[in-house]
């Protein structure tokens, strides 16, 4: 049973529920592979009985779409940007990922606050006020960091969507230079993902192998996560938790 | 954040997160002033303040005017939230929060920086008041909106209960939903939910004006009289703000007689032989 514990003051009305649910967060930069890992990670709960719930940046109903528009203008300051993802973040948090814990599924959250206070911290925006700001998540059951180098993140990245706008800091870095500033601006990322992971105890997996490998270093540290909520939900039929069987590459 | 003492407007103390986005200058100079008004609804704050912007414009100062939630990159999706009753306690504060962080960048801050005056219909304090009625966490609110630029004169225009719910029901047929603060669940019927949510904001305000140090405006003198004080205290801070060479519609006033009271406080037109 997860007793709600937020990382500064409990929000209102949410201070004195019970979630025996699972908040399990991935983390890592754009283009590590997260998205994949989370789809193989909720098949893979779910052929073993857990109800998943998986949410990600952006899906908000509130502010999800205001975000995609705003975006699309050229007068958003960090700062503006952070508070539309925090109202993102908190609208998923309250309306989606709170029910599910409450209901007792396991939510699998694509990008938690890390994310954004990471993108925030390169911007500029100090320390403290970041983290007040996210004072009122929900501290995670578990945070895997997907960590990866860039010599590793620019052949993926350029293998899928290419270098993006935001993803490359070109709303901050200046200069033309795309190849150039996504390099700077995904290493100052990863400087503080690194930092982050030092300070919140991340579980750190080592995302440049390949799927199947990575998949299953995933599930090793998810596994006594969610191992004991059999117990709870009364579906222990002794191979709940096998680990899958993927031929190796 | 009490009102500044110097002529000029500086940025709070606690400003880190402005700070440390403005790293070429670590504490800009700005030589505009910022002047706010606070009050619950039906105080007439937004009426003295359009007053006081007459004023000044006639005078040829440059003046901006920024309301609470009015940037166009935010109000969509308060829109939105307000239209499907999405927004809680939390959304609520946030969402204006980045409203007043896209004002604070793309309006208030360039215009200080400029010299210009500019004048805001409600400033950080009515969050303070108002997210903290919805349980919102008081030390959070202070710290979120520590970026915010400390204002030059800061009003509240203080006024009974009653007094002000008389002037909202002769002005207004109906009651928004988080107007009314019907999410708080305090009445069913919107006027009474109404009243008691001004009156819970209300009492938080008397806590912010005396934490803050606001300058506390008989909100039930008459008009003018009140009008009269907000520009005695107006007028020692504007030596030096950035003034208009020629008015625009000065002249086209001065032909149509509507100077009025404002022509001994302006200065001449016309210099003599021009």
């Amino acid at each position: 049973m997860t007793a709600p514990r937020f990382y500064g003051a409990s929000p209102p009305g949410v201070d004195d529920i019970a979630l025996p649910g699972r908040l399990i967060v991935i983390e890592g930069t754009d283009g590590v592979g997260r998205s994949t890992h989370i789809s193989l990670l909720k098949e893979w709960l779910e052929s073993r009985g857990y109800a998943v719930v998986n949410t990600g940046l952006r899906r908000s109903e509130l502010a999800g779409r205001g975000i995609e528009r705003a975006k699309r203008g050229n007068t958003l300051d960090p700062l503006t940007l952070n508070l539309l993802y925090a109202t993102d973040f908190w609208d998923r948090l309250e309306r989606q990922i709170l029910p599910a814990l409450r209901a007792g599924m396991v939510a699998l959250v694509d990008r938690y606050i890390f994310s954004l206070m990471a993108r925030a911290r390169v911007r500029g925006l100090a320390a403290e006020w970041v983290e007040n700001l996210y004072g009122f998540a929900l501290v995670p059951d578990l945070v895997v960091y997907l960590d990866i180098d860039i010599e590793h993140l620019v052949p993926r990245v350029l293998g899928s969507t290419g270098f993006d706008y935001w993803e490359s800091g070109q709303d901050y870095l200046a200069g033309p230079d795309v190849y150039g500033n996504f390099v700077e601006h995904q290493s100052r990322l990863l400087g503080q993902f690194r930092r982050l992971a030092a300070e919140h105890a991340f579980t750190t997996v080592d995302a440049r192998g390949t799927v199947a490998e990575v998949f299953r270093s995933l599930c090793e540290v998810i596994e006594p996560v969610v191992e004991d909520m059999a117990t709870f939900t009364d579906i222990a039929d002794g191979h709940l938790l096998q680990l899958p069987q993927i031929a190796s590459e | 954040m009490a009102p500044a003492s110097s002529e000029s407007v500086s940025l709070s103390r606690s400003a880190e997160a402005l700070d440390a986005i403005q790293v070429e200058d670590q504490r800009p100079k700005l030589p505009g002033r910022l002047i706010i008004v606070e009050g619950i609804d039906g105080s007439g704050k937004s009426t003295q303040l359009d007053l006081l912007r007459k004023w000044l414009t006639n005078q040829g100062y440059l003046v901006m005017f920024s309301e609470w939630n009015s940037s166009p990159i935010v109000k969509g999706i308060t829109r939105h939230g307000k239209r499907r009753q999405l927004l809680s306690p939390m959304s609520f504060s946030l969402i204006h929060a980045a409203d007043f962080a896209s004002r604070t960048y793309s309006q208030i801050l360039p215009a200080l920086q400029s010299g210009a005056i500019v004048l805001a219909d409600r400033y950080v304090y009515t969050a303070y008041a108002r997210d903290a009625v919805r349980g919102v966490n008081r030390d959070w609110l202070r710290r979120l909106y520590s970026f915010a630029v400390e204002p030059t004169l800061a009003f509240y225009f203080d006024v009974p209960l009653e007094e002000a719910m008389r002037r909202i029901s002769i002005g207004r047929p109906e009651l928004k939903y988080y107007e009314a603060g019907l999410d708080l669940g305090l009445h069913n019927d919107p006027f009474e939910s109404f009243r008691r949510f001004q009156g819970l904001i209300r009492q938080e305000y008397e806590c912010v004006v005396d934490e803050f140090g606001l300058l506390r405006m008989d909100a039930t003198e008459s008009l003018i009289h009140q009008q009269q004080r907000m520009r005695e205290m107006v007028r020692p801070h504007l030596d030096g703000a950035m003034r208009l060479p020629n008015p625009p519609t000065a002249d086209a006033w001065q032909v149509a007689s509507l100077l009025g009271h404002n022509q001994a406080e302006r200065r001449p037109l016309l210099e003599p032989g021009e």
